[in-house]
This record gives C-alpha cells, sequence and structure tokens, in this order.
C-alpha cells in the first residue's frame, strides 16, 4: 500500500532521511541519550573500518607497480610468473626474493598492518606468543600470528554473525509471535507448548553433538543456533498482538473489510515493534557472547578463522603472554558495553512516555 | 468556615516546561453544604479537589501561589502527619471509577475496615460491627455476607457504595466526590446520587462534587463554580446560574446539551438493514473437554427493520446486548436469525462473501481514543476503506477524497498528516466519522458515539450526525446509553435489557407514553435523576 503520510527531511549521523514527525521526535530522543548515541557512533566506526580488514591488515600488497604496470593484489592472484618468478603458483608477497624481484621494477603499497589472520610470522624475534612490539603491537599468539590483525577480523565476523542472526532470528519471532497473537485459541496454546518443549532442550549439548557430526561452518552455526535464538522475541510479539489484537481500531478495520494480513502488519504490528526494536541490541549482544563461548570451547568456528573466542582460549592456555587475555577481554568488553549502551538508548527513543505530550 | 480555598493556583512541570494547569482559583464550602465543581474534561476541577488534600505527585506539581484552610489549618505545604491525620478520616474522597480505586485482592471488610483500624486505632471485631453498619447504611443488603466479597463479585453500583463507605468510615467534615457516578448505569447514577443527598443531610457533612453533568448539578448542588481552562468563570447558587447565567461559558454549557429532533423520514423510504428474531448466544465451557454447559444470551430475539434516512435508537444499561446486536447485524459476530441488507438475506455468508459489502455498513465506537490506530496518520486512517475497496486507484485523487470528507465533518484537511494523538476527544471521533462515511455507506451502526465526549462536544456531534444523514439519506442504527441524545436524533427507539427487548416503537411514544415499567425507570434516572419503582430496576 502506498502510504500518503506526511514526511519531513531530517538527518541523523549525516544520513539524509525523510521521516514522519514521530520517527524524528524518536531519533531526537535517542540523541538526547548522549551515552548511547556516541556509542552507536563509535561502533558504527570500528564495525565500518572493519568491513574494510582486508585493506587495512593483509598479506597480500594492496598495489603493485612492476614493470610499468599496476597490479592489485588484494583482488586478485597473480602467479609468481608474473612478477619474474620461478612457479607457477601465487605469489607469496612476503618472500624475500619475492619482494626483492618487484621492487627492481617497482614499487609495493602494503595495508598498515602486513598480515592476515592467519600469516604465520616465521622472522620473529623469539618464539611464539611473542610480546607487543612495533611490527605487532598488541604481539603474536601461540601459532605466530599477528593479534591485532586477528582482533580485526575476529570483531568483524562477530558482529557479522551477530548481525545475521538477529535479523533472521527477529523476522522468525516476530513472525511466529505475530500468527501466535493474531490467532490465539488453540493455534496459541499449541505453539506455547512447542516453544516450552524446545527452549528445554539442551542448546549446548546439542552443539557439541552436532560439531562432532558436521564440520562447522559460519552458515552451519548459524542456522544452528538460529533453531534456538528465534524464541526470544516471540514472547513479546505475541502479548503485544493479544492485547491489541481487541482494540477497537482493529475491529474498526475489520469492519471496513481489511483482510487479516493487512491487519497483522499495518494495524498491529507497528504496535508490537516498539518493544521488538528495544529488544534488538540486547539480542545481538547476547548472539555474539553466544558464538564467543562457543568458540573458547573449541566448538564454534572452523580452526584457524579468527575468534575473539579462540583469542580468549589462548589467553588462558597462555598465562605467561598476558596481552592475549587482555586484548581479548578489552575487545568484548568494549563491543558488549558499546551495544547495551545503544541499547538504552533506543529504549529511550521508544518510550512512549518520551514520545507522546 | 470549613474549607476555604483561596488564589489557588496548580502548576505540573512536564520535561523542562512548565504547565499551569489550575490559575488563582478561591471558593469556600461551609458545613452542610454541597458544591458542584462543574467543567469539561482538562478544566482544572479535579486537580483543584486533588490539592485540597494534597494529593497531587508532588514535586512534579506545585502551588505557585493560594493557600487551601481546612478546618482551621493550612494544607499547602502541611507535613505528612498532618495530612495523614486528615486524610480518609475529616475528609472522605469517592473517586470514579469504582473498579480500580478498590484493591482487588482485598475483601470488603479489609477495604472498609482499613480506615478505621488506622484512624481509630479500633480492634478487628469492632471494625467488624462498623462496617457491617456502614455497608447497611450505604444500602448494601445482606451486608454480613458481603463482608468476605472480593471487588470483582460486586456490580458496578456496590462497588461505589462500598467506595462511599471507606469514605464515610470516619464520619468525615468533608466528603469529596469525584464525578462518582459518571462510569456507572443510568439508573445506578440515580440511586448513588440519592445516597449521597441522604447522607449528606442525615451526617450535616460538606459534599464537594465534580462533575461534568449539568443535570447532576441542578439536582444536587446548593452553590456552583464553573471552571473552564483552570480557572472558575463564574459561582454563585445553582438557581442563579441556571435562570440568568452570568458568563459566556456557562451560557455555552447551558446551551449545549443535546436538542433538537431527527429529520422526517420520507414515507416511501425502502428499508436498508432488516433483522428477525436475531440472536446471539456464546457458550459457557467448564472443565478439561470444554464442555457447553449454558449460554449466555447476549441477544435473544430482537427483530428491527432501519429505513433510509431512519435512525432506530437502542437504549439500555451496560450488559443488555446493545453493541453485540449492532456486531451481529454487520455480520462482525455470528448469530441466527435472518438478516437482511437491502433485501437479500446475508446471514450465513462467508467473511470473502461480505467483503464488498462492507463498504455499504460502517461502524463508529464509543472510544475516540482506541478506535483509531496511533501509528497510521489521519490521512491514512481514512483512506484505508478506499484502498481496501480499491475504489480510487491514484494517491492525489485518494488524498482529495480524504480531504473532502475531513472537510465535511468539519475538520481543517491541512490535519490529515498529523497522528491521532494530537487530537482533543471530539476532533477523534470526527475522523472516526469520517473514515466511515469516506465510503459513502448506507447503513452505519453508531455504538455510543458520543459517551465518552464532553457536552458541548456531543451536541456538536449530534448536529453533525444529523446533517450527515440528511444529505446522504443514511440509515442509522444508534447505540446508547444516553437518552438526551436519543431523543435528539432517533425516530424508532429500541429499549433493551438483558438481551431481549422490553420496548420498542417510535421515539415520540416511547418518551411520551412508555409501557413497560423498566422503560419509565429508565426515563426518570436518565432525564430526572430519579430512582422510580425501584422494583423494576436490578442494580
Amino acid at each position: 500500500m502506498r502510504s500518503m503520510a506526511r514526511r519531513i527531511p531530517y538527518r541523523f549521523l549525516g544520513v539524509r532521511l525523510r521521516l514522519t514527525p514521530l520517527g524524528i521526535r524518536r531519533l531526537e530522543n535517542f540523541r538526547a541519550n548522549r551515552r548511547g548515541y556516541w556509542s552507536l557512533v563509535i561502533f558504527l566506526w570500528l564495525f565500518g573500518i572493519s568491513l574494510f580488514a582486508e585493506f587495512l591488515a593483509n598479506d597480500r600488497p594492496i598495489c603493485i607497480r612492476y614493470d610499468g604496470r599496476f597490479y592489485f593484489p588484494v583482488f586478485f592472484t597473480y602467479p609468481e610468473t608474473t612478477f619474474g618468478g620461478d612457479f607457477p603458483t601465487e605469489a607469496d608477497y612476503r618472500d624475500p626474493f619475492v619482494r626483492a624481484a618487484i621492487e627492481e621494477k617497482g614499487w609495493i603499497l602494503w595495508p598498515p598492518i602486513p598480515y592476515r589472520y592467519d600469516t604465520v610470522i616465521r622472522d620473529l624475534p623469539g618464539p611464539a606468543p611473542s610480546p607487543p612490539s612495533w611490527q605487532n603491537p598488541l604481539g603474536t599468539d601461540d601459532q605466530a600470528r599477528d593479534v591485532l590483525a586477528r582482533v580485526i577480523y575476529g570483531f568483524r565476523i562477530s558482529v557479522l554473525f551477530g548481525l545475521v542472526l538477529t535479523l533472521a532470528s527477529s523476522i522468525i519471532g516476530i513472525a511466529a509471535g505475530a500468527i501466535q497473537g493474531y490467532a490465539g485459541g488453540w493455534v496459541d496454546l499449541l505453539f506455547q507448548r512447542f516453544i516450552e518443549i524446545w527452549s528445554g532442550l539442551p542448546v549446548l549439548y546439542l552443539l557439541i553433538i552436532l560439531a562432532s557430526i558436521f564440520t562447522p561452518s559460519f552458515w552451519l552455526l548459524l542456522t544452528i543456533m538460529l533453531l534456538f535464538s528465534w524464541m526470544s522475541l516471540v514472547g513479546v510479539v505475541r502479548a503485544e498482538f493479544l492485547r491489541v489484537r481487541n482494540f477497537e481500531f482493529v475491529r474498526a478495520a475489520r469492519a471496513l473489510g481489511v483482510s487479516n494480513l493487512v491487519i497483522m502488519f499495518r494495524h498491529i504490528l507497528p504496535n508490537a515493534m516498539v518493544s521488538a526494536l528495544t529488544f534488538l541490541p540486547f539480542i545481538l549482544n547476547g548472539s555474539i557472547t553466544t558464538l564467543t563461548s562457543l568458540d573458547f570451547l573449541g566448538f564454534g568456528l572452523p580452526p584457524g578463522s579468527p575468534s575473539l573466542g579462540e583469542l580468549l582460549a589462548q589467553g588462558k592456555n597462555n598465562l605467561h603472554a598476558p596481552w592475549l587475555g587482555i586484548t581479548g577481554f578489552v575487545v568484548l568488553a568494549t563491543i558488549l558495553s558499546l551495544l547495551v549502551f545503544v541499547g538504552e538508548a533506543v529504549r529511550d527513543a521508544m518510550d512512549p512516555r518520551k514520545t507522546f505530550r | 468556615m470549613l474549607l476555604e480555598v483561596s488564589n489557588l493556583a496548580v502548576s505540573f512541570r512536564m520535561e523542562g516546561r512548565i504547565v499551569e494547569a489550575v490559575r488563582g482559583v478561591s471558593f469556600s464550602l461551609d458545613r452542610g453544604e454541597i458544591l458542584a465543581l462543574v467543567g469539561e474534561s482538562g478544566s482544572g476541577k479535579t486537580v483543584t479537589a486533588l490539592s485540597i488534600l494534597q494529593l497531587l505527585p508532588y514535586p512534579r506539581a506545585f502551588h505557585p501561589s493560594g493557600s487551601i484552610r481546612l478546618l482551621g489549618r493550612e494544607m499547602v505545604g502541611a507535613d505528612e502527619a498532618t495530612l495523614r491525620a486528615i486524610r480518609g478520616n475529616r475528609v472522605g474522597m469517592v473517586f470514579q471509577e469504582p473498579m480500580t480505586s478498590l484493591n482487588p485482592l482485598h475483601t470488603v471488610e479489609q477495604q472498609v475496615s482499613e480506615v478505621l483500624i488506622l484512624h481509630r486505632r479500633m480492634s478487628r471485631q469492632q471494625a467488624r460491627e462498623r462496617v457491617v453498619e456502614l455497608l447497611r447504611l450505604v444500602g448494601i443488603d445482606d451486608a454480613e455476607r458481603r463482608l468476605a466479597s472480593y471487588p470483582h463479585q460486586l456490580s458496578g453500583g456496590q462497588r461505589q457504595r462500598v467506595m462511599i463507605a471507606m469514605a464515610l468510615a470516619n464520619e468525615p467534615d468533608l466528603l469529596i466526590a469525584d464525578e462518582p457516578t459518571t462510569a456507572l448505569d443510568v439508573t445506578v447514577q440515580a440511586q448513588i446520587l440519592r445516597l449521597i443527598r441522604d447522607l449528606q443531610r442525615r451526617l450535616g457533612m460538606a459534599v464537594l462534587l465534580i462533575t461534568h453533568d449539568l443535570g447532576i448539578v441542578r439536582k444536587m448542588a446548593d452553590r456552583v463554580c464553573v471552571m473552564t481552562q483552570g480557572e472558575i468563570v463564574e459561582q454563585g447558587p445553582v438557581s442563579r446560574m441556571f435562570e440568568a447565567p452570568q458568563h459566556p461559558y456557562t451560557r455555552h454549557l447551558l446551551a449545549a446539551e443535546p436538542r433538537g429532533r431527527p429529520p422526517a423520514v420520507r414515507a416511501e423510504a425502502p428499508v436498508v438493514m432488516e433483522a428477525r428474531d436475531l440472536k446471539v448466544h456464546f457458550p459457557i465451557q467448564r472443565g478439561l473437554l470444554r464442555r457447553t454447559v449454558g449460554w449466555i444470551r447476549a441477544v435473544d430475539g430482537v427483530s428491527l427493520a432501519v429505513r433510509e434516512g431512519e435512525t432506530v435508537g437502542v437504549v439500555g444499561e451496560s450488559g443488555s446486548g446493545k453493541t453485540t446486536l449492532g456486531l451481529a447485524l454487520l455480520r462482525l459476530l455470528p448469530s441466527d436469525g435472518a438478516i437482511r441488507f437491502a433485501g437479500t438475506d446475508i446471514q450465513g455468508w462467508s467473511w470473502k462473501q461480505m467483503r464488498p459489502l462492507r463498504r455499504q455498513m460502517q461502524i463508529v465506537f464509543q472510544d475516540p481514543y482506541g478506535s483509531l490506530s496511533p501509528r497510521l496518520t489521519v490521512g491514512e486512517i481514512v483512506e484505508e476503506g478506499l484502498l481496501v475497496h480499491r475504489l480510487v486507484r491514484s494517491p492525489e485523487e485518494r488524498r482529495e477524497r480524504v480531504a473532502r470528507i475531513l472537510e465535511e465533518v468539519g475538520l481543517d484537511p491541512e490535519m490529515m498528516d498529523r497522528y491521532p494523538h494530537e487530537f482533543s476527544g471530539g476532533q477523534r471521533q470526527r475522523i472516526s466519522i469520517a473514515r466511515a462515511m469516506v465510503l459513502e455507506p448506507r447503513f452505519v451502526v453508531l455504538d455510543e458515539p458520543t459517551s465518552a465526549l464532553d457536552v458541548s462536544v456531543q451536541a456538536q456531534i449530534v448536529e453533525l450526525l444529523r446533517s450527515l444523514q440528511e444529505r446522504h439519506r443514511l440509515a442509522y442504527l444508534f447505540i446508547s446509553h444516553d437518552l438526551r441524545v436519543v431523543r435528539a436524533l432517533a425516530h424508532q427507539v429500541i429499549v433493551m435489557k438483558e438481551g431481549r427487548v422490553v420496548e420498542q416503537g417510535p421515539a415520540a411514544e416511547i418518551f411520551e407514553r412508555p409501557q413497560a415499567a423498566y422503560t419509565r425507570a429508565l426515563l426518570a434516572a436518565a432525564l430526572d435523576l430519579e430512582v422510580a419503582e425501584p422494583e423494576a430496576v436490578s442494580g
């Protein structure tokens, strides 16, 4: 349905939006919570930067000028023979031979951190894990990989995982809650009992068993966790639907001949969205924590992937290398605090007592 | 002088702004006197009453000026101990909503004896005896047995009687009654008013009566203060106010009572909506297997016919099945019996079959706050019917149609981009009417469309409904408990009680020569606030 509501241009975080007056009042309430607002700004910057992790921390140069031509190893794979090497395999730009060969006829532009999350540094001054130094600002882990590079990639994968999981479980949860609340009666009764049984399943054991049958990957892990995380929003949305479906405006819509689907989405859902949206940052937080704890236990992402949980596990196994544990702790604490602050601001923004009158 | 309020002002701090609710209010009240504080919603009458007992949410609320002297003591800024000694002891208070002002987890005995034990330090046994005495005083029969009842086991009238018993427990010098009968049915209202008057005479106390109903003022009060926008604009003896009102607002208020008669119906007007022996029965289910053990007969054998341009008024007290009847006619509730719309029997039609007919039969609800989707703009609310029935395709044309209908119901079309909460109750009711009218229906069910509104707004809405009917030859089913409004609108009247028709016929005849005892009691209670033939009324 094309709506004809008046919309007013409004700038938020530098983005030009066209919003209803209610939306604007919400965003202004959000902004009034300074801590939450700045947490969102910082979080968006960190997340935005981490999306370009390949340009920030990589064992392939961003750009190579060789023999009068430009090469972009970040995007393309070039065999060693391109740069006058001997093998038709991919060039190893960290190899002193290759490097010397290229620099003879041009130059190399390296990212600020010349390591990827899985780059094993072979020329460390001491045994791995090595303490922070100019080459490795946060030190290396016990497999001689740069911790800063792993943190950048790990942050990205954690947040992405959390976002996808939150989005998917919100869609399923809201739909399930909406159907239950709107239909009521037997549908509601049976569905609620199913949820009670389903939420009684021991998730961690299931994950451990499944992890031993399948090789865990990002998407498999996401699917398994989604099986259990969609229930968090059902209760709120269901309650809201049960409450609102008896309001007179819903009855008025039925008297107009509006179909059930439209009533659910146009008339009731916006009311339920307030409580659902308020929950989102906290669900995101929960998703990140769950992934981290699985990684910490070793049932998470496949071995070798950058992950904050694995960093924490290393910190626990290498107490003589405190930079591992401290880094893991600081990064996690920062993400989680930022998101909680954002969540508080969202709650303020959605507070009807602040919005109306 | 028992109570002396001079130059009282009340302000509220709201998000950095200061809202003045009451300004420069002065009045006094002597023993044995009934003073009425009249005004429409938002006039500051309740705030004034609450500040006497300092019950406002301090420090968010504060008094920039003024003094309240009660029994010779200054109340503004008095300490908690002084206030507690007066509240519930020297001054009793009765609130509007008897359901929410009683604690649902306390029995009647616990509720009423609390003030006795608190202020008089009575023992349980003494308190019990006094409670029984009080319950008898306020006219609750079988008082001993009622001691163990919980509020939900009492009817609205009984609950209000318990509230009054609580307020009177310590024989106060002053009773503050804040809209004590607004939430009650008319016959119960008449009983409660008579009770308050009798008790006031017997106990010689003063009553501060807060109300929006001029009928109650005329019936009850010795003196009256008219409030609007936080100020008292006129005060004096009741007779003078009704005979020679001084202030324009008082005159406006007096003129606002719904009046006039409905326009005549053409003799050859066809019947639009017809029902024969309509029944709506809800099953009462018990036990594990949900066996049906009985039926609630919400509507039991009602027959009616509404012609084009005609209004059929349905009157009755709450629970009489008025609203159920309206919903069943629109096929929003399952029912038995024939329903004929424009000559076609639509009983048993599926939701899909009904859909095209929906645009010709519409409904306007009572609650102007609950019946508009809070998250849609006024324009979106009004245009929804056009969208559903695909009547107007282009958004520009739709906007124009919405603008035209908003103008017709007396709203500025510029308002269509605002949200419902920005409007007053009367404006919201106009929006509801616009939503129904934009589809150009033939039959409209009006379910108490004026009950939640102030009197002056009520008259305007009645006027609007009448002019819409005249212009579009609409057929109305007008459901109301307010007989004054029904008299101004209806051609035919159906009096309902417990799902059945008590009396049915032309409006003039029913109002002039009511046949059934129940109808007579209803008319006496509603129009003269009198309790007539108590055996006809159960409440």
